[in-house]
C-alpha cells in the first residue's frame, strides 16, 4: 500500500462510533462518522473517485472490525458484518436468519439475500449458544446485537457482539465490543473485550479500552458453561473498569491541577509580588 | 468543502491521542496546509530550557520563528536568528514590560495550583491594543495503578483599552489538554485523551491610582491572571464531569452490571414505596 493510502486508511480505521443515518424507508444509512471522514479525505485529495476506490479495504476493515450493522431488506432482523461470517466478494452470512447477503462497505447498506444453510460440527453447540447468549445479552446490554459463528479452520466457535449507544444532540456516541472464539476440543476461550467512547461539545474526548480474556474450561464444556465464564468475565471487568476511572480520578487526575492552592484561597493577583518572596525563602521546586 | 476546514474536521473526530501523527498524515497530503495548521491546532506543548537563565519555558506558534524559540526569561530566541528578524518578533517597551509581569505572575500561580510544572507567557502588539498566549504544562508522574496523565492549557487573549484607558475589552479562548492512561493486569489498557476548548469575554476595570502607565499595566497583568485563574478551575470541573462522569456513564449505560431485570424490579419496588408515602400523608 502506498504510503498516502496508508495515511487514508489510517483515518477510516480510527473513526469513532457514529449513529447511523435513517432514511425514509427504514434501512440503515453510512454512519454519520464515516460519511464525514470520506468528506473530509475527498476534500484532502486531489482525486475524486479513485480515492473512494482505493479506501475499500479500508472501509471493509472498518467495518469488520467495527462489527458495524445492518437490517437485512424484506425483513425486521438485524445482522452485523464481521472476520468471522466473511464469504468473499463482499457477501457475508447470518446463522440465525439462514441467510447470505452483499455487503457495500461504502454505503453500508445489504442487498440480494439468498437462503444460506449452515452445515457445521458444531451446530448443536451453536444452537444452545444462542439460545443462552440471547438471554445473557437481554439481562446485560440495553442494546445489543450479537452473532454466533462456526470457524471451519480451527474447529471453533465465534461469538460477537456489539452494543452501541447514540446521543448526537449530547454529543457523544458509544460502543462495546466482545468478541470471542472458543474451541470445544481444547476448551480455550479468548478474545477481547473494546470500548469505544466519543464526546465532542466543543472539544474531542475519547476514551479507548481493550480487554483480553482468556479461560480455560473442560472440554466438552456446555453452552451454559461458556455463556457463564463470558458474564463472569465481563462483569469482573467492568467492575475493574469503574475502578480505573476512579483511580484516574484520584491519582494522575488529581496529581496535574489543583481545584484550589494550599491556602483553600484564590491567587491574590494584586499582591503576586509578596508571594514570589515566599516562594524564595521556601526554595524553588525541581521539575 | 475547503481542504483547512476537512483537516479540522478530522483531527476532531479521531483519537486526540494521535493528533500529532494524524496532522503529520494530513500535511503529508496537502503539504500547503502545513502553516496554517499548526497554527490553528492545538497538540501537546514542548519545552526547552533557557541556555542563558537555566529556566524550562513552553514552545508554541507564537513564540516560534522558523526553528528558534523566544524564551521569556530572557527574551532572545534559541538558536540565535538575523537581528532584522529578531527586531519585528523581540517585544520591548509596555509589551514587554507586561509579557515580564505577566510571566512572573503566572510563575506563582502555577505553583499554587500545579505545584510543579511549566508555565510561559507571550504578549504582541496588535494595531489597536494586544494580544498574548499563556501555557501551563503538567505531568503526573503517580504512576503504577494511580496511571499516568498530562496537562496542557493554552489561553489565547485578545486585549483591546477604551478610549478613557478605564477599562479594557477582554477576549480568553482557551484549551486544555488532557490525557490520562492506566496499564493494568486487571484493566489491560485504559486510554481516556481528548481537549476541550472554551470562551469567554469580559469588559474589566483597569486602576488609575494617578493614571501612571505602570498602574495600567499591573492591571492588566491582574485582569489576565484573574481571567485565566477562573477559567481554569472552570475547565478543571468541565473535565472531571466528562472524563469521569459522562464518559463512565457512556459506558454503564451500554452494559448494566445490574441484571436489567433486577433493575426494573427495583425501579418498581421503589415506585411502590413512593406512592404508598403518598398514599399516608
Amino acid at each position: 500500500m502506498s504510503s498516502k493510502a496508508a495515511v487514508l486508511a489510517s483515518f477510516v480505521e480510527a473513526a469513532p462510533p457514529g449513529e447511523p443515518v435513517w432514511s425514509l424507508s427504514s434501512t440503515f444509512s453510512p454512519t454519520i462518522e464515516l460519511l464525514k471522514i470520506t468528506a473530509d479525505i475527498k476534500s484532502l485529495t486531489s482525486n475524486g473517485s479513485d480515492v473512494v476506490e482505493s479506501l475499500g479495504s479500508a472501509f471493509q476493515k472498518y467495518n469488520e472490525t467495527q462489527l458495524t450493522t445492518v437490517k437485512l431488506p424484506g425483513s425486521s432482523g438485524v445482522v452485523l458484518v464481521s472476520e468471522f461470517n466473511a464469504l468473499g466478494d463482499g457477501r457475508y452470512f447470518d446463522p440465525g436468519s439462514q441467510s447470505s447477503f452483499t455487503f457495500d462497505h461504502a454505503t453500508q447498506k445489504a442487498s440480494d439475500v439468498l437462503s444460506h444453510t449452515l452445515e457445521s460440527e458444531h451446530s448443536d453447540l451453536i444452537k444452545s449458544l444462542q439460545r443462552i447468549f440471547s438471554t445473557y445479552t437481554s439481562e446485560h446490554y440495553p442494546s445489543s446485537t450479537f452473532a454466533i459463528y462456526p470457524v471451519e479452520s480451527t474447529s471453533s466457535v465465534a461469538l460477537v457482539l456489539v452494543a452501541n449507544k447514540y446521543s448526537p444532540s449530547n454529543y457523544w456516541n458509544g460502543r462495546w465490543r466482545s468478541i470471542y472464539t472458543y474451541s470445544p476440543s481444547s476448551g480455550t476461550l479468548t478474545g477481547n473485550i473494546k470500548v469505544d467512547v466519543h464526546y465532542y461539545e466543543d472539544g474531542n474526548v475519547r476514551l479507548l479500552t481493550t480487554k483480553p480474556v482468556e479461560v480455560k474450561l473442560n472440554s466438552g464444556a456446555s453452552a451454559q458453561d461458556v455463556v457463564k465464564q463470558i458474564g463472569m468475565a465481563e462483569q469482573r471487568y467492568q467492575e475493574e473498569l469503574n475502578r480505573g476511572f476512579a483511580a484516574l480520578s484520584e491519582g494522575a487526575f488529581k496529581g496535574l491541577r489543583r481545584q484550589l492552592p494550599v491556602t483553600r484561597q484564590k491567587v491574590e493577583w494584586e499582591k503576586i509580588g509578596g508571594y514570589r518572596l515566599g516562594q524564595d525563602i521556601g526554595g524553588g521546586r525541581s521539575r | 468543502m475547503d481542504p483547512f476546514d476537512a483537516a479540522l474536521d478530522l483531527l476532531r473526530r479521531l483519537p486526540p491521542s494521535s493528533t500529532q501523527q494524524n496532522l503529520n498524515g494530513i500535511i503529508s497530503l496537502k503539504p500547503d496546509l502545513e502553516e496554517d495548521l499548526l497554527s490553528s491546532v492545538d497538540v501537546a506543548l514542548t519545552s526547552k530550557r533557557c541556555t542563558k537563565t537555566g529556566r524550562d519555558y513552553l514552545c508554541c506558534d507564537y513564540n516560534r520563528d522558523g526553528n528558534s524559540y523566544r524564551s521569556p526569561w530572557s527574551n532572545e530566541f534559541e538558536p540565535p536568528i538575523e537581528p532584522e528578524e529578531a527586531a519585528d518578533l523581540i517585544p520591548g517597551g509596555r509589551i514587554r514590560r507586561m509579557e515580564e509581569s505577566l510571566n512572573a505572575g503566572v510563575d506563582v500561580y502555577r505553583e499554587l495550583y500545579y505545584e510543579g510544572g511549566i508555565s510561559s507567557a507571550y504578549l504582541w502588539a496588535l494595531e489597536e491594543g494586544f494580544a498574548g498566549v499563556v501555557l501551563f504544562k503538567k505531568t503526573s508522574s503517580a504512576g503504577g495503578s494511580a496511571g499516568k496523565g498530562g496537562w496542557d492549557s493554552i489561553h489565547v487573549l485578545e486585549v483591546s483599552e477604551a478610549a478613557g484607558k478605564r477599562s479594557a475589552h477582554y477576549k480568553l479562548t482557551s484549551t486544555v489538554i488532557l490525557d490520562l492512561g492506566l496499564s493494568s493486569s486487571a484493566v489491560d489498557s485504559l486510554e481516556l485523551a481528548g481537549n476541550l476548548t472554551r470562551q469567554t469575554e469580559s469588559d474589566l476595570a483597569l486602576t488609575h491610582s494617578g493614571s501612571r502607565e505602570s498602574d495600567i499595566e499591573q492591571s492588566h497583568v491582574v485582569n489576565i491572571g484573574r481571567m485565566v485563574e477562573d477559567m481554569e478551575t472552570r475547565m478543571r470541573n468541565l473535565l472531571q464531569e466528562v472524563y469521569f462522569g459522562k464518559a463512565k456513564d457512556v459506558v454503564g449505560d451500554l452494559r448494566s452490571i445490574q441484571p436489567l431485570s433486577e433493575v426494573g424490579r427495583d425501579r418498581d419496588a421503589h415506585r411502590d414505596v413512593v406512592n404508598k408515602i403518598g398514599q399516608r400523608t
